[in-house]
């Protein structure tokens, strides 16, 4: 299956932290953020290595998404700091150069079809008409027909498309670092499998550091490396994944 | 996570328009109250009965206008109640007839009420008195049902309200030319109507009729996927600009812009206003009162050519808010973004003034007014504009026209308003007192041409408080 192509593309002139002096991609110190009194996210330290794939579990509430949205400088923490590469996210934007990310809908400009929201993002990403015909080609089988070519606006398309759309546009800039919030959401089973492999395969081939978050137990012991549990803002495990990590998992949410 | 009432945040706002409820409830009643002292006024030696029932056809047709425009559609999520073990014409009833409660259906009661016992009951008799008003009442619901059924159809088919103003404007010219008089035809219609008390059957039939209209064509529409196979959407043709895309990145920004602004029934019934806001000149131009007042010129001047760029500068983040988040995300360059929104705002004022030139025919000085408020416009007011647009922090509902539609703003949005209009003729005032008119016009001129010299640094200004407040308004936006 050919997923995504490995040989770099045309070379572009965005900053890219190539060479990093120490092997963290993401350190992440004193981090606190709460609304309106109570402490939704706490972390003391975090460090995610470069071409780790980091997974994030945790019941409704417990943080996941407000921890993606402070790397993604969404929402301002309250202390601390988050070091992408060695830019500190808040201070600059060169992180956006090689950071693809889709949390919800609000990533989706929904009143474009999916050629015209490609396009566009092509031309905030500079990709040459090459690099998107390049990814129109990778994503044939994880579009599965379904997304272009179809005359309509995403608005008007599926849960489940509309969630591809917003994958496949995260990888569009074959970033280093990339963020997905709960990515197994509303997608059909082959889909779930392809983009297994597609994240394995970016994994193995292009060293990408992943954050993932997900529900679905089973699909984040298949992707990640090492998965963290948070509970109420607070990562209470922190796992190499080994065989016994999905049984551990099980446990730990068992009521 | 703060939840926010729509009630106590738009407090003000509800207090006002509550006050203007009142007055006008006021003022109907006292009209209603002493009605046949002022039919009495208008013609002393006619039947006021006459009179009154003259204006009845007028004022349904009137009332059917100020609803299509100002009532919303009652709807329902049939999908959440399809699966619940409700009969399906229960559904479809409550939908039909939900509209009956709409205000609108009461308003004229306090008028007609006060007629029908001070008038009818002493110039005829009590009899007729309420048959007249059940026959009135229910006239006033027939109207009701028949704008929610056009309404509705409407939202289907767009042709129908062509043939519908084609209908009014030939009603109307076969008025004004006396072949068909509305006002005799009501008169003799409700004069039958008091004098045989059984016609009070063709109200009923016709609110019957009216009311089947809209039980079956929601019942037609009860499945939803029926209903989404007839209302899919159609592409327009701004899926190929092309020769935007060659201006980079602005380009782009200008093309999402576009497409975000037609593909959007809020924003596209803005943009089907323009000529109401264009057209503001011949309500004063022609008269010759207004000549020489240039503090009320520079204010018609400053709404012609601006009062596009404010719909479009003061919301220009809010327009955006259910995509925020990509564009924080994504925008490595947000001075890029800054600079695009504000050029796309120059488009639209310069646009609205070389549509205003043609006024020049009125006077040359409506012209010169014009082009210094125009100049005022692309240097001080689109930047005043730019830099409140910052504070907004209510996501938008984009799905719904914007007429009487304050979903999604917020207080800072209505604070700037009226100022920004305000602003010139009071820098005008003192010049206007002291003789020296053009100087003054001039004086309005050149404060725009100065924001323009310093736009780049304006703009760096508010792409400063962009990034201070962007936070903030991504929050509200998530909301």
């Amino acid at each position: 299956m050919n997923v995504l192509n490995s040989e770099p593309g045309t070379p572009s002139p965005a900053p890219r932290p190539m060479q990093l002096k120490t092997k963290y991609m993401i350190t992440v110190q004193n981090l606190t953020k709460s609304y309106s009194g109570i402490t939704v996210l706490n972390i003391a330290e975090l460090n995610i290595n470069k071409g780790e794939s980091f997974g994030l579990v945790g019941n409704n509430g417990a943080g996941k998404t407000t921890f993606f949205r402070l790397i993604l400088d969404l929402i301002r923490a309250d202390t601390g700091t988050i070091i992408s590469g060695e830019i500190d996210v808040k201070k600059s934007n060169n992180w956006k150069f090689y950071t693809g990310s889709y949390l919800d809908q609000r990533f989706l400009i929904d009143f474009l079809t999916p050629e015209e929201y490609f396009d566009f993002l092509a031309g905030v990403f500079g990709l040459s008409k090459g690099d998107q015909e390049k990814f129109y080609e990778n994503f044939t089988d994880f579009f599965n027909d379904e997304v272009l070519g179809k005359k309509k606006y995403i608005r008007d398309f599926s849960q489940g498309n509309k969630q591809k759309i917003g994958i496949s546009a995260a990888l569009m800039s074959k970033p280093e670092v990339l963020v997905l919030d709960e990515p197994f959401n509303g997608l059909d089973p082959s889909t779930q499998i392809r983009l297994i492999n597609i994240l394995n395969k970016l994994k193995a081939e292009n060293e990408v550091t992943m954050l993932i978050s997900s529900h679905d137990l089973k699909h984040v012991t298949e992707v990640c490396g090492r998965i963290a549990i948070l509970e109420k803002g607070v990562i209470i495990h922190d796992l190499q994944t080994s065989e016994n990590t999905l049984k551990e998992l099980e446990k730990y949410f068992a009521v | 996570m703060k939840r926010s009432s729509i009630w106590q945040k738009n407090l003000g706002l509800n207090i006002l328009l509550g006050f203007f409820l009142l007055i006008i409830l006021l003022e109907l009643l006292m009209v209603g109250l002493f009605i046949d002292k002022i039919l009495e006024e208008i013609k002393p030696d006619d039947d006021p009965v006459f009179i009154f029932n003259g204006i009845i056809l007028y004022y349904l047709g009137i009332e059917f206008f100020l609803r299509f425009f100002m009532q919303s559609l009652p709807t329902l999520n049939i999908e959440t109640y399809l699966h619940l073990p409700v009969k399906k014409s229960s559904i479809v009833h409550f939908v039909a007839g939900k509209s009956v409660f709409m205000a609108g259906n009461y308003l004229s009661w306090l008028v007609a009420i006060p007629f029908a016992f001070k008038v009818i009951a002493t110039e005829r008799d009590t009899a007729s008195a309420w048959i007249w008003l059940a026959g009135f009442i229910l006239l006033v619901f027939t109207n009701n049902f028949f704008v929610t059924y056009i309404k509705r159809q409407l939202v289907n088919n767009s042709k129908i309200v062509g043939i519908f103003g084609l209908i009014l404007i030939g009603l109307i010219l076969f008025d004004y030319f006396g072949i068909i008089s509305l006002s005799s035809l009501s008169a003799t219609i409700f004069g039958r109507l008091l004098k045989s008390h059984t016609l009070l059957i063709v109200p009923i039939i016709l609110i019957i009729l009216t009311y089947s209209l809209n039980y079956f064509f929601l019942r037609s529409k009860l499945y939803p996927d029926e209903v989404s196979h007839r209302k899919k959407e159609k592409m327009d043709s701004l899926s190929n600009i092309r020769y935007l895309k060659q201006l980079g990145l602005t380009g782009q920004l200008f093309a999402l812009d576009l497409r975000m602004i037609w593909r959007h029934k809020r924003t596209r019934s803005i943009v089907y206003m323009a000529p109401l806001f264009l057209g503001y000149g011949f309500f004063f131009y022609p008269n010759p009162e207004y000549k020489d007042k240039l503090g009320f010129l520079i204010f018609v001047g400053i709404f012609m050519t601006g009062g596009m760029m404010m719909n479009y500068l003061n919301y220009c983040f809010s327009y955006e808010s259910n995509y925020f988040d990509n564009i924080l995300v994504n925008y490595r360059d947000f001075e890029k973004y800054i600079r695009s929104k504000y050029l796309f705002a120059v488009t639209i004022t310069t646009v609205c003034f070389i549509l205003t030139i043609p006024y020049v025919l009125f006077s040359p000085q409506i012209l010169l007014v014009n082009t210094m408020t125009f100049l005022y416009n692309l240097g001080v007011l689109s930047f005043v504009l730019f830099y409140f647009a910052t504070f907004s922090k209510k996501r938008m509902e984009m799905t719904k026209g914007a007429t009487f539609n304050y979903q999604g703003l917020s207080a800072i949005h209505w604070l700037v308003m009226l100022p920004s209009f305000l602003l010139p003729v009071i820098i005008y005032a003192p010049f206007g007192f002291a003789g020296a008119k053009t100087a003054g016009l001039l004086f309005i001129g050149a404060l725009g041409l100065a924001g323009l010299m310093f736009h780049k640094s304006l703009l760096n200004f508010i792409l400063r408080q962009f990034n201070k407040r962007k936070y903030l308004m991504a929050e509200g936006f998530r909301e």
